[in-house]
């Protein structure tokens, strides 16, 4: 198992958690479905990498026991926020997986870099924050 | 007779003055060769210029757009930025200085013409993203574990705009 793999399926998990925490906090019912639509889909990349540990024969990285949340969610706007940091992490996490993979499983990486990308730009616009894109999803700053 | 007779000397010198020039475009091209100490670009172009030439493309889209629809220009300038800074960084990646005029993909280049409705100019640009995106999926399948980082990058951020036009 490489460190990449490793760090995605870190970054899936905590995107798993972050979204049980800040989905309670959202108004309305698009955006609670948004959260666990998203939630959902992060599932299912967590469990892709699963997979790929295992097909390695190498044992999964333990989840950490808790998150330490990067500023208390105790409301509707610092919901949305956290989701925007949320998949902005995710994103960066998948991109070092570009490069030590090949063919179907590049192209698998490349679609969760740019689902978390395009779900951050939705978070984004209903956070009214501008740009709504970054030139380089996935590009730690 | 007459006719035929001017017509074939003009022939002659025409095809002469040809080799003469062609001569001379050998020699030029050998002197450069010798005296240039930087290796010369290869003449297969770089994978990647495809991916270059269409965010400078897409740019100028935008450009034109919010000109003929001035409404539409905070929305867009952002996402004509992301293009440029694509082109910027593919250049230093492939070497090429970007060539903003060449083999421009057909729908980049169309896309933001002369539209008069903004609904219709967004929608055209949106269609134009939508292909782009593709195009830097297959790029990035392709391209080395270097470059996959990169050219992911882009790809992504071309879905983003997918989204932003919506």
């Amino acid at each position: 198992m490489n460190d990449q793999i490793a760090a995605a399926l870190a970054a899936e998990e905590a995107a798993i958690y972050a979204y049980g925490v800040l989905g309670v906090k959202l108004a309305g019912k698009a955006e609670v479905d948004a959260a666990r639509a998203a939630q959902l889909e992060h599932r299912e990349r967590r469990d892709w990498l699963v997979t790929k540990i295992a097909e390695s024969s190498a044992a999964p990285p333990a989840a950490p026991a808790g998150y330490r949340l990067p500023f208390p969610v105790v409301d509707r706007a610092t919901a949305v926020q956290l989701a925007v940091k949320v998949e902005d992490g995710v994103a960066q996490a998948w991109r070092p997986v570009l490069g030590v993979t090949r063919d179907a499983d590049r192209t698998t990486a490349l679609a969760a870099m740019t689902d978390a990308a395009v779900r951050a730009c939705r978070w984004r616009r209903l956070a009214s924050i501008t740009p709504l894109t970054m030139p380089f999803p996935g590009k730690a700053e | 007779m007459v006719l035929t007779g001017a017509v074939l000397n003009s022939d002659t010198g025409h095809t002469r003055r040809r080799m003469l020039g062609a001569g001379l475009a050998a020699l030029t091209l050998g002197g450069c060769g010798v005296l240039d100490d930087d290796p010369q670009p290869p003449s297969t172009p770089d994978p990647l210029q495809p991916l270059a030439d269409e965010a400078l493309a897409l740019a100028a889209a935008y450009d034109r757009t919010a000109a003929s629809l001035p409404a539409l220009a905070t929305r867009l300038t952002p996402l004509a930025q992301d293009h440029r800074a694509h082109a910027a960084e593919l250049a230093q990646v492939t070497g090429r200085t970007p060539a903003a005029s060449i083999s421009a993909p057909a729908s980049a280049a169309a896309a933001g013409g002369s539209a008069t409705d903004p609904a219709t100019a967004v929608a055209a640009l949106r269609a134009a993203e939508q292909t782009a995106a593709k195009n830097a999926v297959t790029a990035c399948a392709t391209t080395t574990a270097e470059r996959a980082g990169l050219v992911g990058s882009i790809a992504a951020c071309r879905a983003t705009h997918v989204e932003a036009l919506r």
